[in-house]
Formats: structure tokens, sequence, C-alpha cells
């Protein structure tokens, strides 16, 4: 066996500073209190509970308000009290990150009566004294090693901005004025580009892409219009991950706001949701998670407090201080965290990924920026289900280091992509495309050696009937119920016909072109699934979509390297010379034993946290897993 | 209340026709050209409602309402994207009892409404919601599924029990499921005159099919009548025979040939359906419809409702885990079944699923609502309204 398990153990505390783990902790806890109780509450035992779930980060967030009550006259108290605050989190050995304009709707922030009604985020006054306030805080405590990173806004802030110049601008203005006082700690912006575009039609790539870290949020209106429904399966438990990697980009990225957004579920719910977010982090190239809030919001018993409209309400303890189910996960996950060295362990890199098409920032009258999101992510859980290492890539952003995409269910790409998309079949790149309506593009025959004789329209019935068996994978007939909006007449042409439908139009088709291959899918089986029921779609259409990915993913070398017979079972590889750490994450909420499958003969197997080895001595290993459950796995080979 | 601009009338072709682009684009034309009258955002609302997009849908009928209060086919999108959405439950009760005073007749408002209420915990509110949805409809089975699910939570399954039996004897498309098991699933429903079938048995119990779909008892008790003076161990016409009984609510006599035709031919599905419904209907007897129901579930595997049958059958044995199993592959195979989906809820809270259970009654009111197709019929008679006045 090469390795030794004991090397990798990091002594001393249980925390992992590659991976930190923290929480919002917000002003105000009780719905009767004022904009003045900011954080004048005891928060001793608070901190030593943050400290005893080993969490490394604290979000505080700054009340303008509170701070400046009459311009440039600044409160002494409240700096001091945020002095206060920060002291107690070292003395817990926790760092802060200080957010400067946050809205939660309680504490009423940014709330400054002088201001008259301007906006902070465009006044240039107000900017001014945005700076001010900004940089006399940075002052104070940049040396202060409690500080971990300063942050510009939450997701509520941002959203008041109308256009990308205003951000651009508004950003920029905030950060070179910290940078002027503070060169060393890291900023971020604080709002994830995904969810902001959709609620305001803002990009904010550009201006995330000046700081240090960026954030991925699952914000409860963006939840509700990609993945509406139960929290510990189907969809909505593949969606901290699916934006997180819309988020990664150039700089690291934070998974933040982890936890539930309403009082619907029980407590297991949340814990079960919980830990699904957690791991997925780490699973995806995560740089850290923060939770969404450390204590439950006392709130009065009317409505609409029934459920939680502001996302600032369900916290990891109750509102008398008792940890509550989900804040044993994190204390678990934390444990993991620190066993997983990440400097010596590197995660499998993702030779396949899901374009994002342009097209999904078009606004109305155009549907693909609504249906485009969705369409992309029921893509990507099916490469999920396939077990491929996948990532997403915007349109434009560059296919370089990938060896598989795919295109789901897009109404158009724009000339270059498809240049781009030829060059990079003809030289050994494999792309799956499914038709998205309309005219297809004169690429598509030239690529996909098929020719486009019109849209046959709405479908009910998808039917598939195998042609050439085994040339994607175990494809089977069947026939499903699932509405189609579009199918794809195509005929003549180079491409090999491996599916039809029942009246013997292709269905599925392969064509070589160049050194690589192109699949095209005659409908847009992403989108029907995501507009249909993503929570029952027919079991045929899925398989048949993970069957044809996975196929044309290990063929172009973007296979899995662990592999796994369960679809609802997510598998992360992280390599290193002498030993592989895999994260296993169910999808689903029954018990059940997944088998693992390594290309190399598994000696033994063991959990990252310590404990004896079990001898394997085979390719293939079992692993049991809980409803909803996460195993982490160091695996040695012969 | 304006008239619709051309463009309108347009936008409202293309959406009927299920073009939601174009009709989308259409209406967007519409407000290019100064037209911001109700019309085109109600349209617009129940575009995107139909798309799923509540946020679109809320501001879209948000605005049609501001600019004409009555407005009736917006009040019904922005309610409904208010429930699909979730979370919204407080917006979505003022919604449903405006919509409820505007249109008083309109029961789905009424069963929508008590949906808003017992989302929001006011119970006793939502019963009342719903036993009002059934003085104007007693044939509404989602407000009696909902009153059942309402006693399950106070009372238990003991009680709940017979609501759901009641709901479930609403719903007309086990009928289809008797004609689907049959063949007919696609045929039309035409008048059949016994005197012109040929005096073959295929061709009188083809017929008798026929004239059972299109409700004509007699017509099919006399071709089954001819069929078994012919053959009296005819196990098909036998089925046929108990199916007339059942829809006369002669459960003996349904019985009685229901049990001949299955000791005849064992397998065969209208025999076992007969068997089964009947058994589940008496008293005492539902361990003898599982087994039934269990038998056509092999034979038939492909129809969700049979599943449904047999779940009930378990739940009703307080078999709740198996009735769970039942009722999810039911709606695996067909996820608009609105009486598996309350049927799961049922079985959810007896495990204390409630976040789950929720879900399904959420998804039961999403497909209800749109197999109902209830936005054009308000929507026409809005725009009757307009040019009237």
């Amino acid at each position: 066996m090469a390795g030794s398990t004991e090397a990798h153990k990091p002594a001393g505390p249980v925390r992992n500073a590659l991976f930190p783990v923290g929480v919002d902790l917000y002003p105000l806890d009780d719905e009767r209190a004022s904009f003045g109780d900011w954080y004048v509450r005891d928060l001793e035992a608070d901190f030593a509970a943050m400290a005893a779930a080993n969490l490394s980060l604290v979000r505080v967030f700054v009340s303008w308000k509170l701070f400046e009550p009459q311009v440039g006259q600044y409160d002494d108290e409240a700096e001091d009290r945020l002095g206060e605050l920060l002291a107690a989190a070292r003395a817990h050995d926790l760092k802060a990150i200080v957010t400067f304009f946050a809205d939660d709707r309680l504490a009423e922030m940014n709330d400054v009566t002088w201001a008259k009604k301007r906006d902070p985020r465009t006044d240039d006054y107000l900017i001014q004294r945005e700076v001010s306030l900004v940089q006399r805080i940075v002052n104070r405590y940049r040396t202060d090693p409690a500080i971990w990173a300063w942050e510009l806004g939450n997701e509520a802030f941002f959203t008041g901005f109308a256009s990308e110049d205003a951000l651009q601008k508004w950003t920029t203005a905030l950060r070179e004025a910290i940078r002027e006082v503070d060169t060393a700690r890291a900023i971020m912006l604080g709002v994830d580009a995904e969810t902001l575009v959709r609620e305001t039609g803002v990009d904010a790539t550009a201006a995330i892409a000046q700081f240090e870290y960026a954030v991925s949020h699952v914000t409860a209106p963006y939840l509700s219009y990609i993945a509406e429904g139960p929290l510990t399966y189907g969809p909505a438990t593949y969606l901290d991950s699916f934006l997180l990697r819309c988020n990664l980009r150039s700089v690291p990225v934070l998974s933040d706001g982890v936890g539930v957004h309403s009082l619907d579920g029980s407590v297991a719910e949340e814990a079960a949701y919980v830990r699904t977010a957690l791991y997925s982090a780490l699973m995806n190239r995560g740089s850290g998670v923060m939770l969404r809030r450390w204590r439950d919001m006392d709130a009065e018993k009317r409505e609409p407090y029934y459920r939680d409209p502001f996302e600032v309400l369900v916290g990891l303890v109750d509102g008398s201080g008792d940890a509550k189910p989900a804040l044993d996960e994190v204390k678990r996950f934390t444990r993991v965290v620190a066993r997983l060295d990440l400097r010596h362990y590197t995660p499998a890199p993702e030779r396949a990924a899901v374009l994002i098409p342009a097209e999904r920032h078009e606004p109305l009258p155009s549907l693909a920026g609504l249906y485009d999101p969705r369409s992309c992510l029921q893509a990507y859980i099916a490469a999920k289900e396939a077990h491929l290492p996948v990532t997403l890539t915007p349109e434009g952003a560059g296919l370089e280091g990938l060896m598989t995409v795919f295109v789901p269910s897009a109404g158009k790409l724009s000339p270059a992509m498809w240049v781009e998309l030829a060059s990079f079949v003809q030289s050994g790149g494999s792309v799956v495309l499914s038709y998205g309506g309309g005219d297809a593009d004169p690429a598509v025959r030239e690529i996909f050696g098929v020719d486009f004789l019109g849209d046959h329209g709405v479908r009910s019935i998808v039917s598939c009937r195998v042609a050439q068996p085994g040339l994607l994978g175990d494809l089977s007939a069947f026939d499903a119920r699932l509405d189609l909006p579009h199918y794809a007449l195509v005929g003549g042409g180079s491409a090999t016909v491996v599916a039809t439908d029942a009246t013997g139009s292709p269905f599925l088709t392969l064509n070589q072109y160049g050194q690589g291959r192109a699949v095209f899918i005659a409908a847009p089986l992403e989108r029907a699934i995501a507009q249909s029921d993503p929570w029952a779609a027919p079991e045929p259409i899925r398989h048949l979509l993970r069957t044809v990915y996975r196929s044309v993913a290990s063929a172009a070398g973007a296979g899995p390297v662990i592999d796994c017979d369960d679809p609802a079972v997510e598998i992360a590889h992280f390599q290193s010379e002498d030993s592989d750490v895999v994260l296993v994450l169910s999808h689903d909420v029954g018990s059940k034993t997944a088998t693992l499958t390594a290309e190399r003969m598994v000696a033994s197997v063991s959990d990252v946290r310590g404990g004896k080895p079990a001898e394997v001595g085979a390719k293939s290993f079992g692993v049991p897993l809980g409803p909803n459950g996460a195993a982490a796995l160091r695996v040695d080979y012969r | 209340m304006a008239g619709r601009s051309p463009a309108v009338i347009a936008a409202e072709d293309l959406a009927r026709r299920g073009q939601v682009g174009a009709a989308v684009r259409a209406c967007h034309d519409a407000l290019a050209l100064g037209d911001r009258g109700a019309h085109v955002h109600a349209l617009l609302a129940s575009l995107m409602l139909d798309g799923d997009f509540y946020d679109e849908a809320i501001a879209e009928a948000t605005a049609a309402i501001e600019s004409d209060p009555d407005c009736s086919p917006a009040y019904l999108a922005l309610g409904l994207a208010y429930d699909r959405r979730g979370g919204m439950s407080d917006q979505s009760v003022l919604v449903w009892h405006e919509l409820a005073e505007v249109v008083p007749d309109l029961v789905t408002a009424h069963v929508q409404l008590g949906e808003a209420f017992s989302a929001a915990a006011f119970d006793e509110e939502a019963v009342g919601s719903w036993k009002r949805a059934l003085e104007l409809d007693p044939r509404e089975s989602r407000a009696t599924y909902n009153l059942a699910i309402a006693s399950l939570k106070r009372e238990g399954m003991a009680l709940a029990l017979p609501l759901f039996r009641q709901a479930g004897e609403l719903d007309p498309s086990q009928d289809e499921l008797f004609f689907a098991l049959l063949g007919l699933a696609d045929a039309p429903v035409i008048a059949v005159d016994p005197a012109r079938v040929k005096p073959t048995r295929e061709a009188r119990l083809g017929a008798a099919g026929l004239a059972l779909k299109a409700d004509d008892i007699f017509t099919a008790a006399e071709l089954v009548r001819s069929a078994l003076d012919t053959q009296p161990d005819d196990a098909e016409a036998l089925a046929l025979a108990a199916y007339a009984y059942l829809k006369q609510e002669a459960a003996n006599e349904a019985m009685a040939c229901a049990l001949r035709a299955v000791s005849l031919q064992p397998d065969l599905a209208t025999a076992l359906y007969c068997l089964g419904v009947v058994y589940a209907r008496r008293t005492g007897l539902n361990r003898h419809a599982a087994r039934v129901f269990i038998a056509l579930a092999k034979k038939a595997p492909a129809h969700a409702l049979v599943h449904v049958l047999l779940a009930e059958s378990l739940l009703a044995l307080q078999r709740y885990e198996q009735a769970g199993r039942a009722y999810r592959t039911a709606v695996r195979l067909d996820p608009a079944c609105v009486r598996a989906r309350f049927g799961l809820a049922a079985t959810y809270l007896t495990e204390g699923r409630h976040a789950e259970a929720s879900w399904e009654i959420r998804r039961a009111a999403y497909y209800d609502t749109k197999r109902q197709g209830l936005f054009w019929k308000l929507y026409e008679e809005y725009v009757a309204a307009g040019e009237e006045a």
C-alpha cells in the first residue's frame, strides 16, 4: 500500500485554513429590537459555541446608520462595540468578514436619515460619505488579526443597482478606498453574479473579477425560479454546487448563504440540506462556506413570519441558543475538512463542461434568459448523475482544457461560438448538442453532419428506437410522456443515426468530425425536463441523457475516474501521488449502499478522520450511505 | 376599461395556439406601441405562469390589476403565481379572497384560498373555504381531498379515510382507466345502434364497450346479454357486465359477475379492476381489494391509476409505507395525477414528513389548475364585459 494515512493527519485544531467554514452573525435576533440594539447583546456564548463547532469565520455587519448618525459625525460607542466584537471573535480564534453595506430588513443598517432618500449606490455625495466611513473603519482595524476580509455589501443591497456602469463605479470607488488604507486584507464584493443577473438584469461578473474572492449564494427568489420544491432530493440538492460552478471564473469562490430559506421543513430536513450544501461546496472547488445565520430570529407570531421572506430567519441554533441538528452537521463536516490536506490533494480535473449560452443574458421578450439557466441546471445534473467531473463554462470564455462540451437546448449561439465549437471538435473534442428550437445554424450541418429540415413542433411523447446499439452506451427503446416544445426534423448528412423516434425520424445522431465526435439530440430534452416536473421526470429520458453524456465524455477522455452504480450519488475525487480521497454524497432521501469502482486495484479504504483501514483487494467497494448521507474516504492503491 | 389593440388580439391568438415565444413577443410589441392596458399584462402574466416564471408572472399580473382593479384573469394569474412560487401564502390569501369576491361562483378561488389559509396555518379558515367550494360544486375533488388531509392532521386516518374514498369516487379518470384496460382509451364516444352490430362475439363486446363509454348502459346490457346467451362462460363479457352493474351502484351483482370472470380468466384486467373496485367500496374487504389490485398492477403496470387504486387499498389497511411506494410509482408514471399526489401527501403525513406532504399538495394544485385552463374562461368573460361596457 502506497502512502501513509498518518502522514496526512493535521495536528492541532480541527480547522482547515484552506477551506474555512463560517457563519453570518446578524446584529439583531429579535424582531422587537431596534437599530440601536446593534450587537448589544452578550455574544460570548455564541462565539464560544462557534469555536466549539470548529467554525473559522464569522461575518459581522456594519450599521452605517449607527456609525454616522449625523453627516461626518461618527459614533464612538458604535466603533468601540465593533472593536469589542472583533476582540471577542479573536479570543475564540475566529476571523471576521466585515460587511459594510448590508440590508437585513430589520436593523435598518443603511437607513441613514440625513441621506434624504438619495440612492447610496449612485449619489456622488453619499458615495463620498461611504468612502469616508469605510476608510475610517478599515484604518482603525487594518492591523487587527481578527479581520479575514472586508466585504462591500450583501445581496439585498446590490439588488438596488440598475446598471453595470453604476455597479462598476461604486465598487471601484469603495475598493480603492479600502486599498488606500489596507493593502493586505482580501476584499469581497459579496454578491453572486448569477442570482444578481436573474434578479436585476445587472451582470456583476466584471465587477467581481476585481476582488480576491467571489461568492455563490442561493437566494430565495433564485431557488423558487430554478428549483422550487423539496430540499432533500432532486434538483434543489444540486443548486448550491451549480451556482458555485457558475461563479468559478478567475477568483476563488465562497459558498455563501448556506442554509434553508423557510421554516417549512423539519429540523432534520434543515440538517440534511445543510449537509448536502456543505459537501457540495467541498466537492465542487469551493474555497469555503458561509452559513446563512447563527441564531433563529425571534419573530412575532404573525404574518408574514410563518416563512422566511428575507432569508435571514433560520439559524444553526434556536432562539434560546440551543444547537439544532444542522449545527451538529456543521461540526461533523468541519472535522472531515480538517483532515483533508488540500495542499496534498488536488481535485480531479474537469474535462467536461456545460456551456451557458450568451443568450442567457437576453431580456424579455426573448425567453432564452428564462429557459437557459434551467436547461443548464438539468444538463449539469445529468452529467453529475453520469459521475462526470463537470463544470460550467459561459459562451465566449474559451474551451481550453476541456474534452467534452454539452450544449443544452440553446436557441442560438454566436457565430464565433460555432467557429470555436467546430475547431474544438476538429481537434479531438466532443460535443453533445440538443436542439433548442428555431432554425438551425448552418454550422450544424458541418459539425453534426445532419441536414435540418424544420421544426416539427410540440410533442407530448418522447419515443426512442435504438438503431445502433452500443454506439452511445447502453440505450434502450422507450416511449415516455414528456412535453417537448420542439423536435428537429433532420435527414441526410454524414452522421450515423443512433436512435430514431417512433416514426423513424432521427432522434440521436453521431458524427465524426475531424478528430472529434459530435452528437445531436433532436429535441430539447434538458429544457423539457426543466419545464415539466424535474422531480418526476421520466426515468427512461433521464437515463438516455446521462448515458449519452457519459458515453461521449468517456470516449473523449473526460469520463469518471472513480465510477459509481447509483446516479443519485455524487462523487468527487481528490488525487495525490500516493493515495486518493473520494467524497461521496447521496442526493436521495433513502438509505443505500453505493458501489464505487476505481480504475486501479484498491488496497484499503479508510475514513479521512482516521480509524482502521478496511482491506478491499478489488477495484470495487461498497459505501453505505444514510438518507442524504455523505462519506469522505481515503483510498490507498496496491 | 379600454379595448384591445390589434397587437393584443394577435398575441391572444398565438397564446391560444401554444406559441409562447411568439405570443410574448407580440405582447411586447403591444407594449412598445403604447398599449399598457390590463389585457396585455394579464396575457403576459398567463404566459409567464405557463412557463413557471413566477416572479415575472407576479409583476405582470400586478401591472394588470393596477391598470384595471376588476381584471379577474389577472387575479387568477397572480394568485396561482404566489401559490406555485411558494413562501407567499400571506399575499396569496389576499388575492384569492379578492377573486372570490369578484367572481363568487369561481370554485377554484375558494379551493385555492383554503390552501393558502392552510399554508399560513389558518386551519379553521381553510376548512371553511373548502366547504364553501363544495357548496358551489359538490363534485370538486380537490376540496374533498384537502378536507381529508385536514381531517388526517386533526383526527387521524380512521376518520380521514371515508373522505379520501369519497374524493376518489369523484375522479372521472377512473372510468378512463377501465376503458384503457379494455383497449378503448382512444375510441370516440359514439352512440351505438344494437341493430347494426354484427352477430359475432367480438362485434357485440366491442360495441358493448363503446356503449358503456357513451354511458348507454341499456344498449351495453343488451349486447352483453346476447354474448352471454351464446357463451355463458365468457369472462370478458362478464367483466363488462360487472362494470355496467358498478355504474348502477349494484355492488352485489357487480361482485358476482367480476368474481365469475376472474375465476374463468384470473389475469383479465377489466375483471380485476371491477372486482377490486367493488371490494374497495365494501367495508372490511380492503384486504381482498389490495390482493386484487396487486394482481392488476402486475397485469397493467403502465397505468398510474392502477397503482393509485392499490395504494388506496393499502392506505385503508394502514400499510402506509407500501401505500407510499405505490403512490410514488403512480406519480412517476403520471406526475399530473392529483389523486396520487394527495394520497402520497397523506402517507408522508403519517411519517411526520410535513414539508414533503405540503409539496405534494402544492403539486396537486399545480396540475389541477393547469388542467382546468381557467385563465381563458375568465379572460373571455373579462373581454366580453369590456365590449358590453
